[in-house]
């Protein structure tokens, strides 16, 4: 039973990664009701930050804390300079923001050509348990990554800010006509769910390949959690999170990880057609 | 206090509105009512901020909102109670009540029937307590203008009745400055000072409440003219 | 009017296929090979311009049908499925293409009876779901050994011994021009038909549709068959043409490419959509040797740029412009009769 610890735990890890990745995903979709397709890219750009970091010479923490600012000042660029332009033809949003994910893609190879970098890992070691070790870095990105979730949950059921988002998704006119500025609230918005996407990409950074096609690996598993676990809710996303997540990883490890891939999508598929909602619609988007 | 003049507005190619003037002196309820179809959702919506106007202008306390964004004219002194009360189910009465700004205990002198409710979630709650918690968000706001869209839609006489009341005494009490749409004669009535029929996208006659009540029956009466098919 | 009068059309799209047909006379070695790929992935936009720009359906995974198509024809042609005498007929390449196409078109009504029974989806999660959909079938054909695996299969079969000579382009080039013409008049003569209607119908207000008595979910479907089937036959003779079915033809990369090419040609009208895809494969070819890895850098600036700006595509823009100009002129011939003179409009 100790042997399958460190599968669980390698779930456990990709699950909070992608929870964090999707949480950026569903702002924007329960918000706006839009689809960023260049999503995936603003985690590249986390994860390229604390390569241009580690090639300055800075330490990783600062980097990854860096990483969230970094990018969500350029997810606030891409709102004020794409979105808002099209956020009223959804269809034309998807293909917009995938036309934002090829030239951001592109510039990212131009900058620093198309092979992989390596991050190095900032804590090395493993930590022993019982009988068997697992690496320190990862049990860390787990906490950290546990207690950003967390702080964002907060921040959303309990602070006036939260409140003025929640609002906003639920009914943006009259949000309106309470007064709330919802082209403020959705242009914040907007920037925390890149920052979120940011910082996990920089978390990420120094266990798998960095390369300009890393964002896709991760988009669309994030959209399919979103719409399983269901757009409307927090519950919603961490269901969806863990069930596509964790099973995408412990099929992965079990089987291969093209059958494991394969299966996830299926299934994922088969729930979004069969509970359009999602497994916990709350009161979000519809499809 | 709130002013149309000439307001133009429609859906794409469809106009709706054809030139709507209209003046609400302050401290009165003017009630506004048509039949289906006429323009009454819209020129609400014109009237927050909802929906572009093409021509017109308008004014609340004198300033010229024409224009402004939905939230902006919200800031300026106008809050409305929408179409079907639009409370934000997941909230609690209190998360609901102070979205617009902090509560004012009168909002539960007003209203008595919520005070044992603050907590619940306002999905929970009946069409009549909703419609409550609708007004009193938008009276937590401290508005100059208060707009109503058919709030007796969908509610039982009783709770109709108990909510003229209500608004009877805020009217009294704070001498708001009231747009009331609606369908329902004895609401308007209750509230109204006088009554604009809107018909054909602009304000066809406009009658004090009481020749409204006189005439109620009338076959030259506006309520026959403007209602009735 | 956004769209083209039924004279426009057939003008525009005679000066397309008669400047295509003088292709070989320029060139008939290296440029017609390339026509004719161009031509056959102008048909895949086609194909995806009746799916998304009239019955609204934004579909992100269109390349697995291209796909379908060109893997039945490479494993029928080629004897995959084994030597009885009903594989040697099949083997056939004049018996295989239609099979092809044939089960495209099935996979076709499979996926979208799945998807639009009922309530079905529409909008953004259609496009995810079908966005994945390709993904997942990318990664599975890429896992069969039989079917190649990562290389594909080489050494397909061309169509026939006319079109055998490996140095000699010209007559499947022909072969293929001629059938994108006939796929083209038959696509514009559709949809300047009450099918055309329905389908802008169902992509504006299902629902009232529905209400009409339409069944919503038989028009989607039947578009989204129709709209397989020519995708499958392009990737059909696709294979035939190249020698040799890949993996890149039926996944995720191909299906966002010809978004891109019917994007910036011009999702609503047929010729736009073709046009586009000619239209960026040629300039793939002359700049991205040019500007290197600027090309698809640029590629997506333009297209975000088009689909912000010029959401009707940036060929089908001056298109409809012209159109409306020329039109101006008999302005007076239909106001007298409104009813019969626009019901030809597409």
């Amino acid at each position: 039973m100790i042997e399958a610890l460190p599968i669980f735990l390698d779930a456990l890890s990709f699950v909070l990664i992608l929870v964090l990745v999707a949480s950026g995903l569903v702002i924007v979709f329960g918000m706006m009701g839009i689809i960023n397709l260049a999503h995936g890219e603003l985690f590249l750009l986390g994860a390229y930050t604390v390569v241009v970091a580690q090639g300055l010479g800075a330490p990783f923490w600062l980097a990854a804390a860096l990483a969230p600012l970094v990018v969500g000042l350029a997810g606030l660029a891409i709102e004020l300079l794409l979105v808002r332009f099209v956020v009223h033809r959804p269809l034309d949003t998807i293909l917009a923001t995938w036309g934002l994910s090829i030239a951001i893609k592109q510039i990212v190879v131009l900058a620093f050509g198309p092979g992989s970098h390596s991050v190095a890992v900032p804590i090395d070691g493993a930590i022993s348990v019982g009988g068997f070790t697992y690496p320190a870095y990862r049990i860390v990105l787990m906490v950290v990554a546990t207690a950003v979730i967390a702080g964002a949950g907060y921040v959303l059921v309990r602070t006036r800010m939260g409140l003025l988002a929640r609002a906003v998704i639920a009914r943006p006119d009259t949000s309106a006509n309470l007064g709330i500025n919802t082209g403020r609230v959705t242009q914040v918005s907007f920037a925390v769910g890149a920052g979120l996407a940011g910082l996990a990409g920089a978390l990420v950074a120094p266990l798998i390949s960095v390369d300009p096609q890393m964002g896709l690996g991760f988009l669309v598993p994030a959209f399919l959690a979103i719409l399983v676990g269901g757009a409307g809710s927090m519950t919603g996303l961490v269901a969806g999170g863990s069930l596509v997540g964790g099973l995408d990883s412990l099929l992965g490890g079990w089987v291969s990880p093209v059958l494991a891939q394969i299966t996830v999508f299926v299934l994922a598929i088969l729930v979004i057609r069969l509970r359009p909602g999602g497994l916990f619609p709350g009161r979000g988007r519809r499809p | 206090m709130l002013e149309f003049n000439d307001i133009q507005a429609g859906y794409g190619q469809m106009p709706v509105l054809r030139g709507v003037s209209l003046t609400i002196e302050k401290g009165t309820v003017l009630a506004l009512m048509g039949r289906n179809g006429m323009g009454k959702t819209t020129l609400c919506k014109a009237c927050n901020g909802l929906l572009e106007t093409t021509a017109g202008s308008m004014r609340v306390d004198g300033e010229d909102v024409t224009g402004m964004p939905a939230f902006k004219i919200a800031r300026r002194g106008l809050a409305t109670v929408p179409q079907g009360r639009d409370v934000f189910e997941d909230f609690t009465v209190d998360e609901n009540l102070c979205l617009g700004g902090p509560v004012p205990g009168a909002i539960y002198d007003w209203f008595p029937a919520l005070a044992p409710l603050r907590h619940r979630m306002a999905g929970t709650l009946s069409g009549g307590e909703q419609q409550m918690v609708a007004i009193g968000r938008a009276l937590a706001r401290k508005p100059k203008v208060l707009l109503l869209d058919e709030p007796s839609e969908g509610l039982q006489p009783s709770v109709i009745h108990e909510m003229g009341v209500v608004l009877r005494r805020v009217v009294d009490d704070v001498g708001l400055t009231i747009l009331l749409v609606e369908q329902h004669i004895e609401l308007v009535q209750a509230l109204a000072g006088s009554v604009a029929f809107l018909a054909n996208g602009v304000i066809a006659e406009q009658v004090p409440v009481a020749v409204l009540s006189d005439t109620l029956n009338d076959a030259e009466g506006p309520v026959h003219r403007h209602l009735c098919i | 009017m956004n769209r083209l009068t039924p004279s426009f059309s057939a003008a525009t799209a005679a000066v397309v296929f008669v400047a295509l047909a003088l292709v070989p006379v320029l060139d008939s070695g290296y440029w017609t090979g390339q026509a004719t790929r161009y031509v056959l992935f102008g048909m895949f936009a086609m194909s995806l311009s009746l799916l998304w720009g009239r019955a609204g359906l934004l579909a992100f995974g269109h390349a697995v049908f291209f796909g379908i198509g060109g893997y039945g024809m490479a494993s029928l042609t080629m004897g995959l499925f084994g030597d009885g005498t009903v594989w040697a007929l099949l083997a056939r390449p004049w018996v295989a293409l239609p099979v092809s196409v044939a089960g495209a078109g099935l996979a076709a009504a499979a996926l979208g009876w799945f998807l639009f029974w009922g309530r079905g989806v529409s909008g953004a999660y259609l496009a995810i779901i079908t966005l994945s959909v390709a993904v997942i079938v990318e990664q599975a054909v890429r896992g069969v050994y039989a079917l190649g695996g990562d290389n594909g299969l080489v050494g397909v079969p061309a169509l026939g011994a006319w079109a055998a000579n490996p140095f000699d382009p010209v007559p499947m080039f022909y072969a293929v021009l001629v059938t994108a013409a006939v796929v083209y008049v038959g696509l514009d003569r559709l949809l300047r038909s009450r099918v055309g209607t329905l389908l802008t119908a169902v992509s504006a207000n299902p629902d009232r549709l529905g209400h009409f008595g339409y069944s919503v979910f038989a028009v989607r479907l039947g578009a989204f068959v129709l709209g397989a089937a020519i995708a499958g036959l392009a990737g059909a003779m696709f294979v035939a043409t190249d020698g040799f079915a890949s993996p890149s033809l039926i996944g995720f990369g191909l299906s966002a490419e010809v978004l891109i090419w019917v994007a910036l040609g011009g999702r609503s009208i047929v010729l736009a959509a073709f046009l586009g895809a000619v239209a960026v494969r040629l300039a793939e070819a002359f700049l991205s040797g040019l500007l290197g890895d600027f090309w698809l850098l640029a590629l997506g600036l333009v297209f975000m740029g088009s689909v912000v700006l010029l959401p009707q595509g940036l060929i089908a823009t001056p298109m409809l412009w012209l159109n409306n100009r020329l039109g101006q002129g008999s302005k007076s011939k239909s106001r007298a009769a409104p009813g019969p003179a626009n019901e030809g409009m597409v």
